[in-house]
């Protein structure tokens, strides 16, 4: 049995306002264990603004800055400097955005931040819309999926944007994806983040019951499933080049329907649909395969 | 407690939007509809297992290199460790959840391996208040010795009573040393008998002693006689062949048997299977001659396995019918079978193929169709269907304090089922003198589900057996024990169904932090838990069940 090793200190605290079976909120615990006390988190608007609890109360055991939707690079970029002015160089600035704050509306002050190599650590915990206010697409909703901008009859036409290039072409010390049902290879990443200096980028896959439709018990099963179906393959880029494969190992993908079956997101699709989505994604691994090639 | 902050006025809060607290105040445990509890459940493995061995838990301490741990674990349900890792068709690993996804444990390798480790280790054996009931148990194979040990344990003074010269049942009289060695069978019988069990053997009830007797100076009388009677072929000739039983019986006591050359066995069954490999150590070629196929054979395919590797000839679709001596040899006229419509047992019937008659010469012929019990000594006390023992109320027989079990009871079984009899019985017996109802079986109520995504696939160990050429020279065991590495390696490839190991998946996995590591256990903080079942869910064995909160 594959037993996994996490660090014993418990950085988020219970009574916070994530829904049942939150992957996102399972993820910032993953992330503050990794990165211990000596860190500031700097959260714009999205679902962990309400987690993290109303005013007068926190459930996070470490400074939080609550901040604009399309704030967080900079913000974090912010809080940073003022602690470099301090001569604090052993805190950690941490920028935690969801999936519309990164892909939409956040890109451009995280583009700003990633171009000058400001000296911190984003986590964009990617729950595939925008659960806060209702579950509303964003440039991270899959291809074909619902949501409530997106109704069955009319699904989201376009694929979901590549992060991650967009991130690599910035030519960052690390970009990394990650997601929860991969604590080691998840508290490993944070950590070696933690470890180098400039902009480092997580893409973090975090199940939403709620917004997925599916039962809050899936959480961990969908996040496996993801990358089994290498619907989101775990790899880690150093320098805008050096592309490492994590997950899946093997050369036997699960179909892609183990996936989207279990989800009423993707309730309404057809053969065809599911084929159209085999494919792409059968594109982009051949991609990524090439991509690890090419930088070996 | 924590309390919620409230300001009464505007001066009391903070100058700027500022925490001042963390969020304990607000008990999402009351989002819950369905709540994770801890429950083990059976695993299958222990739940096939007649003697209800511990597997998982046993497996797990073999896993630590903990052996004689496991050792004390298994004689908790079983005082025949060594015996059973050798000989039991092992039904645990029929049923071990691993075979879905690679391949069965190995349990009985490791069973023999941990009862070989600890051949040494003596029983604890606690002060305890003697009882002063008297107890007789009549034979001293599985069943009896399983009654005696459980009686024993519990203060009562046990006497078992055996025909034969030496206690063991057909564990010494006909499985055969190269299957188990009696050392084992001796040191296993010894511990027993630490125990304060006495063992009169030369007393054959109803010839040395009567059962009116027994019953008279004892509180209670087990009848654990086996199935010892051999069928009968009924054709011409019977009587120029031998008992493929009393034959076993005759070679384990040390006689020497006159087989000849070539032996012909008939029958498919385990004794069939054992009275070839025994004459093949004595120098004979065995033949065996069975009426349906090698699929119908009614001996376990190891065995049939085993036979045919060390040399043995199988001759299907054929039956006796008559047997003549001629001239110091014996010649067989057989007839050819064929399959014909199911019978009762679900097997094809065989069918004679008119004038297909044949003739086999040998030396030798043994009948080996199967043994019955034999109860006459009983026959006051009996009533029987179909050849099976009816029991009265509280599995006695029509006298109050009389019990029957294993062999005796359901005909040739095997040796846990005659162990999971005797235990049983000595379970009756114990309500039985107490006055109270016998306590009700427990049986695998809810399945458990392994999550596959937890393990990688390990190949299960290889027993080490003797090669073939050596093994027909001697009565030595043809399979070896498995080394303590290959043992502990092993063991650390089972899923521990059903049984927590302290994998921490459900700490690790809950996003609420609800649930907290308190050495090697957990502990669900309820006032949090907001009831999603990630914890049930990513349990690898299913100990996390959920169940729904009362509104
Ligand atoms: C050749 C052979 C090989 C076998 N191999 C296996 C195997 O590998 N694995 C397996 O699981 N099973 C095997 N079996 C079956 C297994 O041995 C029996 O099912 C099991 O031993 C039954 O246990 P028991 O205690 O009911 O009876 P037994 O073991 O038959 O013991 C009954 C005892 O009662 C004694 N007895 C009988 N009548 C009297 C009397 N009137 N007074 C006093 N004592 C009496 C007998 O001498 C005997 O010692 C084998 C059987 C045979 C014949
Ligand atoms: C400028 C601005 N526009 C809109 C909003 C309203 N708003 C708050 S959170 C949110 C969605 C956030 O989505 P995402 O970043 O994906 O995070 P999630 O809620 O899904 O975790 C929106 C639209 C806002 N706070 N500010
Ligand atoms: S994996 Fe272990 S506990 Fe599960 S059935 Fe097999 S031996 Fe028993
Ligand atoms: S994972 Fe946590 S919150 Fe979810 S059911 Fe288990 S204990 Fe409760
Ligand atoms: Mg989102």
């Amino acid at each position: 049995m594959r037993n996994f090793t996490l660090p014993e200190r418990e950085l988020m605290g219970s009574g916070h306002l994530g829904c049942q079976g939150c992957g996102g909120a399972l993820a910032m615990r993953y992330a503050l264990k990794a990165l211990g006390e000596k860190t500031i988190v700097v959260i714009p608007a999205c679902c962990w603004t309400i987690i993290a609890g109303p005013f007068p109360y926190t459930s996070l055991k470490v400074p939080v800055l609550h901040t604009a939707f399309e704030t967080a690079a900079v913000a974090a970029s912010g809080v940073r400097a003022a602690l470099d002015i301090q001569g604090d160089t052993e805190t950690t600035v941490l920028a935690w955005a969801g999936d519309g704050g990164t892909f939409d509306i956040g890109l451009q002050s995280l583009s700003g931040a990633a171009e000058r190599n400001e000296n911190i650590i984003y986590i964009c915990y990617d729950n595939e819309a925008y659960m806060n206010t209702g579950i509303q697409r964003s440039g991270a909703t899959p291809f074909l999926a619902w949501t409530t901008t997106t109704p069955e009859k009319t699904p989201k036409s376009e694929p979901k944007k590549d992060i991650m290039a967009i991130m690599v072409a910035h030519r960052i010390p690390y970009a990394a994806t990650a997601t929860v049902a991969y604590p080691d290879d998840f508290i490993r990443k944070v950590q070696k983040a933690k470890s180098i200096y400039g902009t480092k980028f997580l893409h973090v896959l975090a199940p939403c019951p709620p917004g997925w439709k599916a039962p809050s018990e899936w959480a961990i099963k969908l996040s496996r499933l993801a990358v089994q179906t290498r619907v989101f393959p775990l790899y880690e880029v150093e320098n805008g080049e050096r592309y490492t494969l994590n997950e899946p190992k093997d050369d036997t993908a699960l179909p892609v329907s183990e996936y989207l079956k279990l989800q009423g997101r993707f309730s309404h699709l057809t053969e065809k649909d599911i084929q159209a989505i085999q494919d792409l994604i059968d594109k982009r691994w051949q991609r990524l395969l090439r991509q690890v090639r090419e930088s070996a | 407690m924590k309390k919620p902050i409230v300001f009464t006025s505007e001066h009391e809060m903070p100058p700027m939007a500022v925490s001042l607290a963390d969020m304990g105040h607000n008990r999402t445990g009351s989002w819950r509809y369905l709540r994770p509890v801890y429950s083990e459940k059976l695993a299958p493995c222990k739940n096939a297992c007649p003697v209800g061995n511990d597997i998982p838990r046993i497996l797990s301490l073999v896993s630590q290199g903990r052996y004689e741990d496991a050792w004390r674990l298994f004689r908790e349900t079983s005082p025949l460790p060594g015996v059973c890792g050798r000989v039991c068709y092992h039904p645990c690993e029929s049923f071990c959840n691993r075979k879905d996804f690679d391949e069965a444990l190995s349990i009985a390798a490791i069973e023999r391996f941990v009862a070989d480790a600890c051949f040494d280790l003596e029983d604890r054996i606690p002060e305890r208040p003697k009882r002063s009931e008297k107890i007789a148990i009549v034979g001293s194979g599985p069943a009896g010795l399983a009654c005696a040990y459980f009686l024993a344990k519990d203060g009562y003074a046990v006497t078992v009573f055996e025909g034969a010269s030496q206690p063991g049942g057909m564990l010494r009289l006909g499985i055969p040393p190269y299957r188990l060695p009696r050392a084992v069978l001796d040191r296993e019988i010894e511990l027993i008998a630490r125990w304060g069990v006495e063992f009169r053997t030369n007393t054959r009830v109803g010839q040395d002693i009567s059962l009116e007797k027994l019953w008279e100076q004892h509180n209670a009388v087990f009848i654990a006689t086996g199935a010892h009677q051999s069928r009968a072929l009924n054709i011409p000739g019977e009587e120029f062949a031998l008992t493929g039983l009393e034959f076993l019986k005759a070679v384990n006591a040390g006689k020497t048997i006159a087989l000849g050359k070539r032996v012909l066995i008939i029958g498919g069954g385990n004794t069939a299977m054992d009275c070839a490999r025994t004459a093949l150590r004595l120098g004979a070629h065995p033949i065996v001659v069975y009426r349906r196929t090698r699929e119908e054979m009614p001996a376990i395919a190891e065995e049939i396995e085993e036979a045919e590797h060390e040399g043995t000839q199988f001759e299907f679709l054929a039956a006796p019918v008559a047997i003549r001596k001629l001239n110091g040899k014996l010649e067989v006229q057989c007839i050819r079978m064929k399959l014909g419509e199911p019978d009762a047992s679900g097997r094809r019937r065989p069918v004679p193929i008119p004038s297909s008659d044949f003739i086999m010469y040998t030396d030798t012929v043994l009948k080996a169709v199967g043994e019955e019990p034999d109860l006459a000594f009983l026959s006051e006390h009996l009533e029987t269907s179909e050849g099976i023992v009816i029991e009265r109320a509280q599995g006695m027989l029509e006298r109050a304090g009389i019990f029957i079990g294993g062999d005796a009871q359901t005909g040739p079984s095997t040796v846990a089922q005659a162990m999971r009899s005797g235990k049983e019985v000595a379970q009756k017996i114990k309500s039985f003198l107490r006055g109270e109802r016998p306590p009700k079986a427990t049986t695998l109520e809810e399945a458990v589900r392994v999550n596959f995504n937890y393990f990688t696939h390990r190949p299960r160990v290889a027993t080490p057996q003797l090669a073939v050429s050596e093994r027909i020279l001697s009565f030595a065991e043809t399979k070896r024990a498995i080394s303590a590495e290959q043992a502990r390696v092993e063991a650390s490839r089972c899923f521990s169904c059903g049984v927590c190991n302290s994998c921490d998946n459900c700490w690790v996995f809950c996003p609420d932090a609800a649930i907290a590591r308190i050495n090697g256990h957990y502990e669900i903080n309820y006032d949090f838990c907001k009831g999603c079942g990630v914890c049930a869910e990513e349990c690898p064995r299913s100990v996390i069940s959920l169940v729904e909160e009362e509104l």
